[in-house]
């Protein structure tokens, strides 16, 4: 089944490359890839010990935060631009607990955590049933495909000035733009899912006499549904990274709202701390769904093996 | 009338027919709803008439310290500036990691840690350390696309089939003879769909920062057309950066097939 | 041109907690020009051992060598023939074939010669400018052996080279293979679990018992073949039909069998 070339071409790219490197990793565990020579036992042994892997990690870490933290001792760059990595985590356990422009750190994520989930849900509840259908009926995928191709393009943040028109600084405008973000993923995911139904199965399901709701439930809704998750978790990550931009602009509470005043206050560690937490939020949502994913795929990745 | 039919769909598929036909209405609802009628006030949803108006306007007259032309040149400079550099820094660093597990095993840990933080998020922080100027605008960007590039290139490397590097092997290639002939080539599908994703990032990030301080450029011409409530040239603006972005997805789509004359055509 | 020798090999994969043992002290030699195919059920080490001689694995135990020298790493001395083919999908025929000459740093004219020769050895001419995914799965594997022919090794070694390919073209391309070995005899090593195909092209059968792997029996078919002149026959249904191939072939077959159902066992305790 040949998808059209647009959706396809969008489909495959928002693969996550970390877990095909995982995944080929597992694979490559056997082989060498230096084609320098060696003694025998050396290529027995594997080309790098692991002790030495770890190692070298740590040494990474500890470069990073050395360098940081000798540029901003040494005060090779003010203070106010480049806080020692110390007086950013103070800060950061700071804000917990004392406010910053009207609340503390945990109130401002959680005012942005509403506000995420209420557009992302809104994008999946929207576009996962849209994509589907899209997928199984051909004239509704003529009829929305190119009002979807057209408006695909448009970045998410470019909605921020409609946002603020139509709903001002309420809640309206962030969703909205999360909505933007979010919601693509969502139906082309939904949409290739739903077109990747193996055909035999299909033809397995008639030939046993099932009825159309039996097969939509039994066949339809589980083949679609690896690639529907997988949509999920991108749309998640992308919702996120709209709901950032667009407190950055459209918001009077959140953590994007946290960092434009720590920015015009020139509070650099704040901005900093803001950073990781958004970071750290991210994170762990992208780990959920990552489980989620895996959950939903156990029964085929065993398949594969 | 049936010849015509039959002729009119020997030459054009169903397909791209029912694609002019569903945006011809999508369009003739718009201005039913908006200027026909007034259905939807124009300070809300501006009509198609006036949308046209206000790119007229702002291709001919200028708005917001400048014509479109000089806005789209503005912004494409950025973008291009913030995606090279970030793409020949990106590419080669993610080769790198891909074929030595010690550079994986040494900046692995950084990416970990940078990775999940949004590019949008750095604005503040740019803006902090480089003003409000382009030169912020360009280091966000140059992140925004970085990663992506870095990542995708990496995994082209480690994607390989295990293989061609056998065969690599067995055949007697050096090290230099294997990247320049096996390793490169192999991880090119990839790479693109490296320089894809950060294509798109640049595009948001430059949005973005343009939304928040500029003095040219078509985020700029959003933020401006805000602030004056013109909602027609707010939609100016969306669709020139919408179809700007996928002028460049376009073009970077030609250089892809070029450049990988082996792959079967889909 | 080359003598392969396994000195009392044996190689343990350590997975998870217990090692499996793939081949318990295998001793083996292959002398030179010898068409020598291994046989036996799958995971029984058969293509371990192809993998130790061309230095993609290394033994646990034992000493692997060519030509008297100890094998650490592979080279265009052991040429191989791959089962998926693993041609380089960016490369043209031409230059597949032409990459292992290049690294050799042949000059481009007599690269030019080395490459027309042995196209047109392997009925390739007319394909040089085409992509891999363009050919079929038996021109492929054509274009695979043509550029191990190239390389002049001192051994080939062929890893189920068939195995990838349907019913026909595999017919045809054991025919060329005969023709081919016999015009030029190199040492070659092939590995496969098709039985009729081993007793065809080889001058011995190397029969192997299921996990740990361990050879069970040797046998010697060049002396059958050449008593019965089995090269007279062009085509391979005119040689199967002879009493002496099908006594050879019942014979392995039933060797076979009995580690066949050894290995069912395995599969099902493993799995319980």
């Amino acid at each position: 089944m040949k998808l059209p070339m647009k959706l396809h071409h969008i489909a495959r790219s928002e693969m996550d490359p970390v877990s095909i490197v995982r995944q080929t990793d597992a694979a490559h565990a056997a082989h060498r890839r230096r084609l320098a020579r060696k003694s025998a036992s050396e290529a027995r042994g594997g080309v790098t010990r692991r002790s030495t892997l770890w190692a070298l990690s740590a040494a990474g870490l500890i470069t990073f935060f050395g360098i940081w933290w000798l540029a901003a001792a040494a005060q090779l760059i003010p203070a106010m631009f480049l806080p020692t990595p110390l007086a950013v985590a103070q800060r950061f356990v700071d804000l917990l607990t004392h406010p910053f422009v009207g609340f503390t750190l945990e109130q401002h994520l959680w005012s942005s955590l509403q506000r995420y989930l209420m557009g992302v849900l809104l994008a999946m509840a929207v576009g996962v049933p849209l994509g589907l259908m899209m997928g199984w009926f051909r004239w509704l995928d003529y009829i929305v495909s190119p009002l979807f191709e057209t408006l695909r393009f448009i970045a998410p943040i470019a909605w921020v000035p409609f946002a603020a028109l139509w709903f001002g600084t309420s809640v309206g405008g962030p969703v909205l733009i999360i909505f933007a973000g979010a919601f693509p993923p969502c139906v082309v995911n939904a949409y290739r899912g739903a077109k990747q139904v193996d055909e035999r199965l299909l033809e397995a399901a008639r030939m046993l006499g099932l009825s159309n709701r039996m097969i939509v439930c039994e066949v339809l809704l589980p083949g679609a549904l690896p690639a529907v998750v997988a949509g999920l978790r991108v749309a998640a990550g992308l919702g996120w990274m709209s709901l950032v931009g667009a407190e950055l602009i459209v918001a009077s509470s959140g953590i994007g709202y946290m960092m434009v005043k720590g920015q015009a206050a020139v509070d650099t560690a704040t901005v900093m701390s803001a950073m990781i937490a958004i970071g750290m939020v991210g994170a762990v949502i992208d780990l959920l769904l990552g489980r989620t994913e895996a959950f939903a795929m156990r029964h085929r990745r065993r398949a594969r093996q | 009338m049936h010849l015509v039919m039959r002729s009119a769909r020997s030459v054009v598929s169903p397909r791209l027919g029912c694609s002019i036909v569903t945006l011809a209405t999508v369009l003739l609802l718009w201005y039913a709803v908006t200027g026909l009628t007034g259905m939807v006030s124009a300070a809300r949803l501006p009509s198609p008439l006036d949308v046209w108006q206000a790119l007229v306007q702002v291709t001919v007259e200028g708005y917001a310290d400048g014509r479109l032309d000089q806005h789209i040149v503005q912004s494409v400079k950025l973008v291009l500036y913030g995606f090279l550099t970030a793409t020949v820094s990106g590419v080669p660093l993610g080769l790198w990691m891909g074929q030595s597990r010690r550079a994986q095993a040494f900046l692995n840990p950084i990416f970990i840690m940078l990775r999940p933080i949004p590019p949008l998020a750095w604005i503040p922080l740019a803006i902090v350390w480089l003003g409000l100027g382009d030169a912020a605008k360009v280091m966000v960007i140059w992140f925004a696309a970085f990663v992506p590039s870095v990542i995708n290139s990496f995994a082209g490397v480690r994607n390989l089939d295990p293989s061609l590097i056998e065969a690599a092997e067995m055949l007697g290639l050096r090290r230099s003879q294997f990247v320049r002939e096996v390793m490169i080539p192999g991880a090119l599908p990839m790479i693109f769909t490296g320089l894809r994703l950060s294509l798109q990032a640049s595009w948001t990030t430059l949005v973005a920062g343009e939304l928040i301080g500029a003095v040219r450029g078509l985020g700029h011409l959003l933020t401006q057309g805000s602030l004056d409530i013109f909602p027609a040239m707010i939609v100016v603006a969306m669709l020139t950066v919408a179809l700007c972005g996928w002028l460049m997805t376009v073009l970077l789509g030609l250089i892809e097939r070029r450049s990988m004359p082996w792959r079967p055509s889909r | 041109m080359s003598v392969i020798r396994f000195d009392d090999v044996s190689r343990v994969f350590s997975h998870d907690r217990s090692g499996v043992v793939a081949l318990d002290h295998v001793s083996l030699e292959i002398a030179d020009r010898e068409f020598v195919a291994i046989v036996g059920p799958s995971g029984c080490g058969k293509t371990t051992c192809l993998r130790l001689v061309a230095g993609l694995e290394f033994p646990s135990s034992g000493t692997v060598s060519v030509d008297g020298r100890k094998v650490m790493w592979p080279g265009p001395d052991r040429a191989v023939v791959f089962q998926q083919f693993a041609l380089f999908p960016w490369k043209t025929v031409y230059e597949n074939i032409e990459l292992g000459l290049r690294a050799r740093g042949m000059a481009a004219g007599k690269r030019r010669e080395v490459i027309e020769r042995y196209m047109d050895l392997m009925n390739l001419c007319g394909h040089e400018q085409a992509y891999p995914h363009q050919l079929s799965g038996g021109m492929q594997q054509r274009v695979a052996i043509a550029r191990a022919y190239a390389l002049a090794p001192g051994v080939l070694l062929m890893d189920e080279p068939f195995g990838a390919l349907d019913a026909q073209t595999r017919v045809v391309m054991q025919e060329e293979l005969v023709r081919v070995t016999r015009a030029n005899p190199r040492t070659v090593l092939f590995i496969t679990h098709a039985v009729e195909e081993s007793v065809y092209l080889a001058d011995r059968v190397v029969v192997m018992t299921s996990r740990p792997g361990r050879v069970k029996e040797i046998i010697d078919v060049r002396p059958v073949r050449e008593a019965n002149r089995w090269d007279q026959y062009k085509r391979i249904e005119d040689v199967m039909d002879l009493e002496s191939f099908v006594r050879l072939r019942t014979h392995i077959w039933k060797s076979l069998r009995d580690e066949r159902s050894g290995a069912e066992r395995e599969v099902e305790r493993v799995s319980a």
